[in-house]
């Protein structure tokens, strides 16, 4: 029985939909309801919606043998996982942005709002910046215009939400895609499975 | 062999202590505490750079110990020996834990014992198993360590251990990194483990960190126990070499109940 995690929402859909597309299909999946496990007794299979990012903790733990994520998710949690597979699906970025027109002041400590703190600290580590981190849970767009922070790193896609509340991309620090990502132990042990599945999704 | 008087972990530690006893290894037992300094020096060796520290009664700092391997180095005269003890890590839950260990080392090797210790490790797995199919992944860390750029050495070495194929030919690593990273099948790097067929493998995402391991590294997996459950390696260490493994009897147990 291989055990698969995917993340409720959008991006897990469009996976779900190259699963179908390559014969891996669990019938119900899409269907509204509160129903979170489907199992396909042919492929000796099951598939679980889980929250976006505890993918990596029911694949990292072996609940589930694989599962799909955002290399969002992936690079802030960092689980001990194999990454396999781009499913170059849900592409778009991780940016640092700021209000139209805004400068650095190297001067001070810069205030960064973000979904992703680790991913935000180990950036302008890198940079050799000093940052506060505020942690917020969504509508970051708001924390500059309102002067809660000096700049937001958040996911961009097509940068409208950013342009609407006049707000540019300052830089990209990562590309974004849906991973396919496997257990350790699972992978040495169902490898064969895997690899199969890997090979009949479209890439 | 199973004694009810004792826990999984103290049945599996028996067994393994059996084993090795068995091979001609003798018994290493620490019974004081390093200073905080011996193992400051030595980060990279151990699995995490969070060292648990105390005062001893004379005002030198002290540590629980994080790993056992470099005692035995520093105190041991060269020869085989075999240990159980509890170390101090922290775990993902981000606090200390103690971790129960059990598991071998042997320092100053002969041209022989790499195989040995290969052979032992799969016994390892076996006897700590229940009949459950066991794994032993090996690669040299010699042959990364002379390809990888130094520039982007940790990058390279996170996706290598995650099997990131796709990863390192966006970020143009050496073709020789990628054709590690995509070797599989039985390891075929020494004669004498034929018999083990697929069961010791080729598997370049083993590799973890060069520093101090010079040679071949190894992790030993268990189906249904969802992380490795034997580590080990040749090193070098202030100029003692050695070659050894440990059994995480906590990964042991804790996947018992599966």
């Amino acid at each position: 029985m291989i055990n698969i995690a995917l993340p409720k929402g959008r991006l897990g859909e469009k996976v779900y939909g190259l699963f179908a597309s390559a014969g891996y299909e669990f019938p119900g999946m899409l269907e509204p309801g509160r129903r979170l496990v489907f199992v396909n007794e042919t492929l000796n299979m099951r598939c679980f919606w889980v929250k976006p990012f505890d993918v990596p903790v029911y694949v990292e733990r072996g609940t589930a043998d694989i599962g799909a994520a955002g290399k969002d998710i992936l690079m802030e949690r960092n689980p001990n996982v194999y990454e396999l597979a781009d499913l170059k699906t849900g592409i778009c970025s991780m940016a640092a942005a700021g209000v139209n027109g805004w400068h650095d002041d190297p001067s001070r400590t810069l205030r960064v709002a973000t979904e992703f703190p680790n991913i935000a600290r180990e950036y302008y580590a890198g940079l050799g910046r000093d940052i506060d981190i505020i942690p917020l849970r969504g509508s970051l767009e708001l924390a500059p215009v309102l002067g809660l922070s000096d700049v937001i790193v958040d996911i961009v896609e097509t940068g409208t939400t950013l342009r609407e509340n006049n707000l540019s991309v300052i830089s990209v620090i990562a590309r974004l895609s849906a991973r396919l990502i496997a257990n350790k132990s699972s992978y040495k042990f169902k490898g064969e499975v895997i690899d199969e599945m890997i090979r009949r999704l479209p890439q | 062999m199973f004694n009810p008087i004792l826990t999984d972990e103290e049945n599996y530690a028996l067994t393994l202590r059996e084993l090795y006893a068995s091979k001609g290894c003798k018994f290493y037992r620490m019974s004081r505490f390093e200073e905080y300094d011996f193992y400051a020096g030595k980060k990279d060796f151990l699995s995490s750079g969070a060292i648990l520290t105390f005062t001893d009664i004379d005002g030198r700092l002290m540590a629980l110990r994080p790993d056992v391997t470099l005692s035995i180095i520093k105190h041991a005269s060269p020869g085989k020996y075999y240990y159980y003890e509890k170390v101090y890590r922290p775990k993902a839950s981000g606090s200390f834990r103690e971790i129960p260990q059990c598991g071998i080392e042997f320092t100053a090797p002969g041209a022989s014992d790499l195989e040995e210790v290969l052979r032992l490790a799969v016994m390892s797995l076996h006897s700590v198993a229940d009949g459950r199919k066991c794994v032993l992944d090996v690669a040299d860390a010699g042959l990364v360590a002379q390809y990888i750029p130094q520039d982007r050495k940790a990058l390279i070495l996170q996706y290598l251990s995650a099997k990131n194929i796709h990863g390192l030919h966006d970020i143009n690593a050496p073709a020789e990194i990628i054709h590690l990273a995509e070797l599989s099948g039985s390891f075929d790097g020494l004669t004498g483990l034929e018999e083990y067929g697929e069961e010791i493998r080729t598997d370049y995402s083993a590799v973890t960190t060069l520093s101090y391991y010079s040679g071949l590294v190894f992790k030993g997996y268990i189906e249904g126990i969802p992380e490795a459950v034997l580590s080990g390696g040749q090193y070098s260490v202030d100029g003692v070499s050695g070659v050894g493994f440990a059994v995480y009897l906590d990964a042991v147990t804790g996947g018992k109940s599966e």
